[in-house]
C-alpha cells in the first residue's frame, strides 16, 4: 500500500508542471504531512492498508490537487509579463515605423538576446527565458536560408549539414522546454507561425533582394502589429493562472497574427490562412503529445 | 441551501492569516488547530488547505521555511509577513462589521 501513496506522489508530481525545485518542495511537504496522517491513523487503531486508504481520500484527486497548487503558482508577476513580451515588443517596435528600421541593429539586437537566453538558461530556465529563447534561435534559421542560395554546389553542404545540426539544436531545445511543460515550448515557437506568413507574404524571387526590403517597408506596420499582438499575449500567458484559459490565448494569438498577414497581402488567400492556423495547432498540438510520450516512456521506465 | 464547504472556503483566507499570525505553524499542525479550535466544524481537506497555502505564499502573505526535526525530517512551517498583518488587519475589520450586520438581522433589537 506504500507503493499506492508514492504513486499517488509520482502521480502528482507529473501533473505539477512546475519548476523542478519547486515541485520537489511540495512533494517533500506533502509527504511529510502524509507521514503525520498515517502515524495519526495508525495511532488510532487502523491498520497501514486502511490508513493509507483513508489518507488518500483526504489528499483527494491527484490531478486536482496537481491543478489547484499548478495555479497557486503559475502566475507570474507583472515584471515577469513585461520581461516575457519584451522580445516581441522589440520586434513590434523595430517593424512598425514603416520599415525595418536600421538592418546594421539586427546582429546587436541576436546577440543581446543570445546573452539574455544563455542567463536565463543557467538561472533556472524561468518562464521569462522561452520567448527569448525562440528568437534567439532566428539567426541559425536565416542564416540556413542564406546558405541556400549560395552557388552551386554548397546548397549540397548546407542541406547536408547545416540544416541537420540546426534541427538537431532545435529538436534539443525544444524537447528541454518539453520536459519542464510543453506550454513553455509552445511559448518559445509563438512567433514562428507568423514569420512564415510574413515571408510567404514578402516572397518575390531571390531573398532579401532590395525590392524585398522594399516590401518589408510596406508591409512594416502590419507586422510591427502582429508582434504586438505576440506581445500582449505573451503578457497575458504570464498573468493568467488556468492553464487552459493560457493555451486560449496561444491559440487566439495564432488566429489574430493569421489573420493579420492574410488582410495585408494581397497574394495570399484563405488556403494559405488554413495552412497558417495548421502551423500554429502543430506548433500547440506536437509539444503536447511529445510531452505526453515523454512522460510514458518515463513511467515505463520506472516500472 | 450554502453548504458547509463552501461558507469554510470562502473563509480559508482570513482563517489561514488569523491562525497563523498567532504562531507559525506547517499544514498538519494547522489542520489540527482549526478542527480543535472549532470543536470539529473546520475540518479542511489537505486538497483544499494546501492550494490555499501557496496561493496566499504566492501574494506574499505568507513566507514558508523549511525546519529539520532531530528526526532528520523536514517540515514546511508558514509565517505570517508585514503584508499579510496589513492584510489581517483589514480581514478582522471586514468580519467585525459582517458579525454587526449579520446580528442586527439575526437578533433584532427590540423596541
Amino acid at each position: 500500500m506504500a507503493t499506492d501513496l508514492s504513486h499517488y506522489l509520482d502521480n502528482l508530481r507529473d501533473n505539477l508542471k512546475l519548476d523542478p525545485a519547486d515541485e520537489k518542495e511540495i512533494i517533500t511537504e506533502l509527504e511529510a504531512h502524509v507521514e503525520d496522517k498515517l502515524q495519526e491513523f495508525k495511532e488510532a487503531g487502523l491498520s497501514n492498508e486502511d490508513a493509507v486508504e483513508r489518507c488518500m481520500g483526504l489528499l483527494g484527486s491527484a490531478k486536482m490537487l496537481a491543478r489547484q497548487i499548478y495555479e497557486a503558482h503559475s502566475q507570474g508577476t507583472w515584471r515577469q509579463a513585461l520581461l516575457a513580451s519584451t522580445p516581441h515588443l522589440f520586434f513590434a517596435l523595430l517593424f512598425a515605423p514603416r520599415g525595418l528600421v536600421g538592418v546594421a541593429w539586427l546582429p546587436v539586437i541576436f546577440g543581446s538576446f543570445i546573452a539574455i537566453v544563455l542567463y536565463g538558461w543557467y538561472h533556472g530556465r524561468p518562464t521569462w527565458l522561452f520567448p527569448w529563447l525562440g528568437y534567439s534561435l532566428l539567426p541559425a534559421v536565416i542564416a540556413g536560408l542564406f546558405l541556400l542560395y549560395l552557388p552551386k554546389g554548397w546548397a549540397w553542404v548546407t542541406i547536408l549539414l547545416y540544416v541537420p545540426l540546426v534541427l538537431w539544436l532545435l529538436c534539443y531545445i525544444t524537447i528541454k522546454a518539453i520536459k519542464k511543460d510543453w506550454l513553455y515550448s509552445a511559448l518559445m515557437l509563438l512567433p514562428v507561425p507568423s514569420i512564415v506568413g510574413w515571408f510567404l507574404a514578402m516572397e518575390e524571387g531571390g531573398i532579401f533582394t532590395a525590392f524585398r526590403l522594399e516590401r518589408l517597408r510596406d508591409f512594416g506596420p502590419w507586422v510591427g502589429l502582429s508582434f504586438l499582438v505576440l506581445a500582449i499575449t505573451v503578457a497575458a500567458f504570464i498573468r493568467l493562472r488556468q492553464r487552459w484559459l493560457k493555451i486560449l490565448a496561444l491559440g487566439t494569438s495564432g488566429l489574430l497574427t493569421s489573420t493579420m498577414v492574410i488582410l495585408s497581402s494581397s497574394k495570399l488567400g484563405l488556403f494559405a490562412f488554413f495552412g497558417l492556423v495548421f502551423l500554429m495547432l502543430s506548433f500547440l498540438l506536437i509539444p503536447a503529445l511529445l510531452d505526453r510520450r515523454i512522460r510514458h516512456s518515463h513511467q515505463q521506465t520506472a516500472t | 441551501m450554502v453548504r458547509r464547504n463552501e461558507l469554510m472556503k470562502s473563509s480559508i483566507d482570513s482563517l489561514l492569516l488569523f491562525l497563523i499570525s498567532q504562531q507559525p505553524m506547517y499544514g498538519y499542525q494547522i489542520i489540527k488547530e482549526l478542527e480543535g479550535r472549532s470543536q470539529g466544524y473546520f475540518k479542511f481537506k489537505e486538497g483544499t488547505l494546501y492550494p490555499a497555502l501557496h496561493r496566499l505564499e504566492k501574494e506574499g502573505l505568507f513566507a514558508g521555511r523549511w525546519q529539520m526535526l532531530p528526526s532528520g525530517r523536514q517540515r514546511r512551517y508558514y509565517y505570517i509577513t508585514e503584508k499579510g498583518r496589513s492584510i489581517l488587519v483589514e480581514k478582522r475589520e471586514q468580519w467585525r462589521d459582517f458579525f454587526a450586520a449579520m446580528n442586527l438581522i439575526i437578533q433584532p433589537v427590540k423596541a
